[in-house]
């Protein structure tokens, strides 16, 4: 069995090429049982987010990872060369450390987010679900999850001003001193609006409106948050009962203006007003930045904001890699154990095949003999192939721990040859 | 004594400021709690040193501008300890700190006066007159310091990089609350002032107001916080431009008290007091 790993992230190529790739999630499952069609895949899981598309494959072994790239780039709306220029490509021991660090939040935009781990999880279960995924990703993915839990806990990577979220929340006490029984207006839905209202609301914020396009969508969210929903036509007038605005439509022009803020700050006797701009292009006009009483941060100056943090966190990031780089050796170690186990129990099958022929022909001469005799007779045999058969398999054991891959493979087809074990390969 | 006393209390709050200061720059609790406790000390030696002044000279300390100094040091001091036991504004003790100290300083360098020692200082309205005053004033200019704070970060808000200043500075909520706290107290304590002050005209000296450059001034900064309460309640003005508000309103009572003491020549500069008589017949 092998590993390989074959994806694109916001690290390695544009917007458009990441959008191209990106399976929608009805058609998820299809594309995973596609994946296993390939000549030699046995397992395969897919990881989708809209920084990163990644095919995770258990193979055979004379597959290579072409085939799954070129499987990848079929049939997209971009050119395959022009995807493929953007691919990277992992195996064994390099797909796994990918893996674990995609999921510590180590290759995020926004290292130490802590939205990855869920998407993983969210692509495990689709693929368990299509029923994908056998022993070895089922173990690596148990890993994968053990492993981004373990840098979590131990490293300070999601603890300091990591996220965006946080930072909103660190410049909101230093605007409103508390967030207890504040309110707050998301304008617009998206998994980063989500994310800062559900931090702003761990801080104390109490009420929280939306106002959304459709209505619809605004009340789902709203009763997810006990909160209310408002019409985006609304806007104007709830401005003014509110603390902190969260804006993240897809509008192509401003949807709060200059003078929506300003009578806002009037109706609010003068209490500041923050506003969060997570919108590409911008909702809220760049004039509101300047009025008294109005603190304006869109998407560049968060992620500024995040970058002076950035130094204590390279700390945080090479302990992380540390843990990353430990569990990747222990995982490896079990999946080269997985090539040695066919052998082993092929070698035990064996044993135990001729012992129990043996065994019969005897005691259909000893016809005579008690059932206690026989019982023992039984264990006798037992012990006696088991001890013998106990040496190789340490042997073969240690083979796979401690060698090379290939010194492996040699080893293992000797003990065949010795044993006369039959070539099959399989679990 | 009262003299031992005065030395003390400076070096209680020489060292309690600059500790306060050392809180500022390595943001160690150790170090803030140790600076607000050196400057409580500070604050009792300094309050039993008035207490004495005033039983040695028989009237409140307040009859020359040493003295004067010596007591708004006193009230400034005071105003804010007793403030930052409710808002906690940590930086306030590296500020107000090192102000007191000069205030005490330059009280330490003026000579020093003959007490005058008339029945008319001994009355109760010219002592509530000058200690709602003085903590009037004390409360007051910490509404200054409070503006100028928030206007700093205001501008580190602006500036949207998480800096020194951003992290160090308090948030705007509570430069509010401080803002609008002292606001209040130091505007009903200078209320309270300037009636008794012209109660006490009127009982020593005929009539309530006299046009006397102080009273004009007082009357002038009087006015302007009394604007400032009504743009802040009324309109909203709790942002930059009550912050401005509270640095120009604090001119004019730095005119006041200094100023119209010192410069014109009426009734209240210190020069003259020892000519005031007695009670009028």
């Amino acid at each position: 069995m092998k590993l390989h790993l074959v994806g694109l992230s916001h690290k390695s190529a544009p917007l458009e090429v990441r959008e191209c790739l990106a399976p929608p999630p009805e058609a998820l499952p299809t594309a995973l049982r596609q994946c296993l069609d390939l000549p030699g895949v046995r397992e395969a899981l897919m990881i989708s987010t809209c920084n990163r598309v990644e095919v995770l494959a258990a193979t055979e072994d004379q597959v290579g990872q072409d085939e799954l790239a070129a499987w990848l780039c079929a049939g997209r709306s971009l050119a395959p060369e022009r995807i493929g220029e953007h691919l990277y490509r992992y195996q064994g021991a390099e797909a796994v450390s990918h893996l674990f660090r995609v999921a510590s939040s180590l290759d995020s935009l926004v290292v130490g987010e802590p939205q990855i781990l869920g998407q993983i999880k969210e692509a495990y279960r689709a693929a368990t679900e299509a029923g994908t995924t056998r022993t070895v990703l089922n173990r690596l993915l148990h890993k994968t999850f053990q492993v981004a839990k373990r840098v979590r806990s131990e490293t300070n990577i999601g603890g300091a001003a990591v996220s965006i979220s946080f930072a909103a929340v660190e410049l909101a006490k230093k605007i409103f001193d508390s967030l207890e029984g504040l309110s707050a207006l998301v304008v617009g839905a998206g998994e980063m609006a989500e994310l800062a209202v559900e931090h702003l609301m761990a801080q104390g914020v109490r009420r929280v409106l939306v106002a959304n396009r459709t209505l619809e969508r605004a009340m789902e969210l709203a009763r997810g948050w006990g909160g209310k929903a408002v019409g985006l036509g609304e806007l104007g007038a709830v401005l003014g009962e509110v603390d902190i605005v969260i804006a993240s439509t897809g509008s192509p022009q401003a949807v709060i203006t200059a003078k929506m803020a300003r009578a806002a700050v009037k109706a609010r006797r003068g209490r500041p007003l923050f506003f969060i701009d997570i919108a590409v292009p911008r909702d809220v006009e760049h004039a509101v930045g300047e009025l008294d009483g109005c603190y304006l941060y869109d998407i560049d100056d968060l992620t500024s904001v995040v970058e002076a943090n950035r130094a204590g966190r390279a700390v945080e990031a090479a302990q992380a890699e540390h843990i990353v780089a430990e569990e990747v050796v222990k995982f490896t170690a079990w999946l080269a154990g997985l090539e040695a186990v066919p052998t082993i129990s092929a070698l035990a099958a064996k044993a135990e095949e001729i012992r129990t022929a043996e065994l019969a022909r005897t005691l259909k001469d000893l016809s005579e003999l008690s059932p206690e005799q026989a019982a023992a007779l039984d264990r006798l045999t037992q012990a006696l192939a088991k001890k013998l058969v106990h040496d190789p398999i340490m042997f073969i054991k240690g083979a796979s721990h401690d060698k090379s891959p290939d010194t492996m493979r040699q080893q293992l087809a000797l003990v065949r040859r010795i044993f006369n074990l039959e070539e099959n390969g399989g679990e | 004594m009262s003299t031992t006393l005065h030395w003390l209390t400076l070096a209680a709050y020489i060292l309690g400021s600059l500790i306060s200061m050392g809180f500022l720059v390595h943001q160690r609790q150790g170090l803030y709690r140790m600076g607000m406790a050196l400057l409580w000390i500070g604050f009792g030696l300094h309050t039993l040193a008035l207490a004495t002044a005033w039983v040695e000279g028989g009237v409140l300390p307040a009859t020359s501008l040493r003295q004067s100094l010596d007591m708004f040091s006193w009230a400034l001091m005071g105003a804010m300890l007793v403030i930052n036991l409710r808002l906690e504004v940590k930086i306030l003790g590296a500020l107000a700190g090192p102000v007191c100290v000069l205030l005490l300083l330059a009280a330490s360098v003026l000579p020093v006066m003959p007490v005058v020692k008339t029945a008319a200082f001994r009355s109760g309205w010219i002592i509530l007159h000058i200690i709602s005053i003085m903590a009037g004033y004390g409360l007051l200019a910490l509404t200054c310091l409070g503006g100028v704070l928030y206007l700093g970060q205001d501008r580190a808000l602006r500036a949207k990089k998480m800096g020194p200043l951003f992290r160090r500075l308090p948030s705007l909520g509570r430069l509010d609350s401080l803002n609008q706290a002292s606001l209040l107290a130091g505007f009903l304590l200078m209320t309270i002032g300037l009636i008794s002050g012209a109660v006490y005209a009127q009982m020593f000296m005929g009539s309530y107001w006299r046009w006397d450059p102080k009273e004009v001034w007082a009357l002038i900064t009087w006015l302007m916080y009394a604007a400032m309460l009504h743009t802040r309640l009324v309109q909203g003005w709790r942002g930059r431009r009550g912050a401005w508000l509270s640095v120009a309103a604090v001119a004019a009572l730095v005119i006041t008290f200094l100023g119209a003491g010192l410069l014109a020549n009426g009734y209240h500069s210190f020069s003259s007091m020892a000519e005031l008589g007695g009670p009028r017949p």
